[in-house]
């Protein structure tokens, strides 16, 4: 692994990597809901026959892309994350999910990601509703190396897919060729504490584990991208776990940290579990000054983290 | 009247006893919903107009035939098995723990293209094979019929929108205005009237028929494969809910029940008495 700055956003790296697949393969489609990026302006232009855009309309969006793909077209759709996901929830469960067809919903700007649109913008129960669709699979992406290689594998599938990405440029955590077929990936090696980390969160979760060593704890850092949770892979990872800490930009019910613990709860694995995320008790976030302003008060910059692993150490 | 008109009202009567049959067998399935547009489909399947092949149901050059109005089921497995695209003892097991179907339709029996019970949903789907169809430049014409009570999923209207803009000439889209919902008259719930001028305001041609006339549902689709015209079509066809069996029309309670004992009975006598008419 390595953690090379460049500050590339992985929207543009996917539709790119998208872009390259579709004018070696006519029958690949994007429809957008009038959602743009500078990737698409080039795809537009230059295979303006295989892009559709249906205007602010993702039920629309969603029923042409399952006739799209009843007729072997390979389509990706694309809109705001929660436009895409909750707007037309049901298209997608009565159709992508429950024909089993292979359509790729691209969905933007994970969490707070909009941070300074308000809630309307903000996608935090995504997650918990798109990991629970029958044959459809949610790949939560951490770095512009994996949204490229997602790009290809969501090419590949022969069912639907959600790939959620953030709005933000990340650090690049992983390097051209890393495998992602186990759906997660252990980060870092520690033996006090093991975090389990999703999407833009697992960048967080690298600084508490730096943090943490001020106060000689050692942490496991697993990245966990795929859901349903490949529960062979993620046992093995958790194998030797002390106590399990899971950090998401999303709300708990149902969300990632909720999925660990179905996972633990069927394997009979009993091993503390602290869920960090957002509490719905606190209601939606109505604040603004920025994203890491945001992170402050619910408890997700990187002080709090650190004092609530540490809190739990005792 | 012609002999081709004549054996189309056979079928159609033929199959209301078939839906009559495994609904009344089974207790449930939507009879309502299926008489208001037995001669709309009927007229599809058997009028000549649909390229279909039962021995191999995903032929590609069939056109599409999309049942947005899935609560009609019965009605497309009735003609389905007529047709041979499975054994019509399956009739027999409709919502049976063995059966392959129940209220609303499902993708995986052979000749249906989509599963449909939410409504709103098919006719985009249907708008998505006819782009399919357009990027390819494939010829299959692309059918789909909708519920006047779906018309109220504001998904249709983006649909419509959408397929006007890019032309989709190879879209046909059929209303089964038989003026009920579950609950009551549309023109009592919310209006929907003027009708046709909602679809032309979004870019469609618009035909007004009547939905029980073989004659005019024909005449509608005279000349579909080769019009000129880049509008969708969308045929509002007047129909009557319960359409067959008197006391089953107009009769929004009756909207989800199928009549079962004395009160089948008493709905197969109407049915062969009108074909002995």
């Amino acid at each position: 692994m390595t953690n090379d700055l460049k500050n590339i956003s992985m929207r543009d790296v996917f539709w790119n990597k998208v872009y390259e697949l579709a004018r070696k393969d006519s029958n690949i489609v994007v429809v957008s809901a009038d959602m743009g990026a500078p990737a698409l302006d080039k795809f537009r232009k230059d295979l303006g026959s295989q892009f559709v855009n249906v205007g602010i309309a993702e039920q629309n969006a969603v029923l042409l892309s399952a006739g799209l793909a009843l007729e072997r077209k390979k389509v990706f759709v694309y809109a705001i994350a929660p436009f895409i996901t909750l707007r037309c929830y049901e298209q997608t469960r009565v159709n992508l999910a429950g024909m089993n067809l292979a359509v790729t919903l691209v969905g933007v700007g994970a969490g707070f990601g909009y941070d300074d649109s308000g809630p309307t913008h903000h996608a935090l129960e995504d997650l918990s509703i798109m990991r629970i669709l029958p044959n459809l699979t949610v790949n939560n992406i951490t770095d512009s190396q994996m949204a490229a290689a997602f790009a290809d594998i969501s090419y590949r599938m022969k069912s639907p897919n959600y790939v959620r990405l953030a709005r933000e440029a990340l650090p690049n955590v992983y390097q051209e060729g890393d495998d992602f077929s186990k759906g997660l990936t252990v980060l870092k090696e520690g033996k006090d504490i093991c975090i389990v980390a999703t999407g833009n969160m697992v960048h967080r979760a690298l600084e508490v584990a730096e943090d943490l060593k001020k106060y000689n704890v050692t942490a496991k850092v697993i990245d966990l991208y795929t859901f349903p949770i490949n529960e062979k892979m993620f046992l093995e990872a958790i194998e030797d776990a002390q106590k399990i800490v899971t950090i998401e930009e999303h709300t708990l019910p149902g969300g990632m940290g909720g999925a660990v613990a179905e996972v633990l709860a069927d394997n009979q694995k009993f091993i503390p579990l602290k869920r960090i995320g957002l509490d719905l008790r606190k209601g939606y976030c109505y604040k603004y000054g920025g994203r890491e302003s945001i992170r402050s008060l619910l408890g997700l910059d990187k002080d709090s983290i650190v004092k609530a692993i540490l809190d739990l150490k005792q | 009247m012609s002999d081709r008109i004549e054996k189309l009202k056979q079928k159609a009567n033929y199959i209301r006893n078939q839906v009559l049959d495994m609904c009344a067998k089974a207790g449930t399935g939507h009879v309502n919903s299926s008489f208001s547009c037995v001669e709309i489909i009927v007229a599809l399947y058997y009028g000549g107009i649909l390229r279909f092949d039962p021995r191999n149901p995903k032929w590609r050059d069939r056109d599409r035939f999309v049942l947005s109005k899935g609560q009609s089921s019965p009605l497309l497995y009735a003609i389905l098995a007529d047709l041979g695209f499975f054994p019509e003892d399956e009739l027999n097991r409709f919502n049976q723990a063995d059966g392959i179907f129940a209220v609303h339709l499902q993708h995986d029996v052979p000749g249906v293209e989509i599963t449909s019970g939410s409504l709103g949903h098919g006719f985009g789907i249907a708008a998505g094979m006819a782009l399919a169809a357009k990027m390819n430049r494939d010829l299959p014409m692309v059918f789909t019929l909708l519920g006047d009570g779906e018309c109220y999923e504001g998904s249709i209207w983006e649909t419509a929108m959408f397929a006007s803009h890019n032309r989709l000439n190879n879209l046909i889209a059929i209303v089964d205005r038989n003026h009920l919902c579950a609950t009551d008259f549309t023109e009592n719930i919310v209006a929907l009237e003027p009708m046709d001028e909602k679809w032309q305001a979004c870019g469609w041609r618009a035909i007004n028929i009547n939905g029980h006339s073989f004659e005019e549902i024909l005449a509608a689709l005279e000349g579909f494969r080769s019009r000129k015209s880049t509008q969708p079509l969308v045929i509002i066809a007047d129909t009557r809910k319960g359409k067959g069996v008197e006391f089953l029309s107009d009769a929004p309670l009756w909207h989800s029940l199928a009549p079962k004992g004395q009160e089948a009975i008493e709905a197969k006598e109407e049915l062969n008495e009108k074909e002995n008419d």
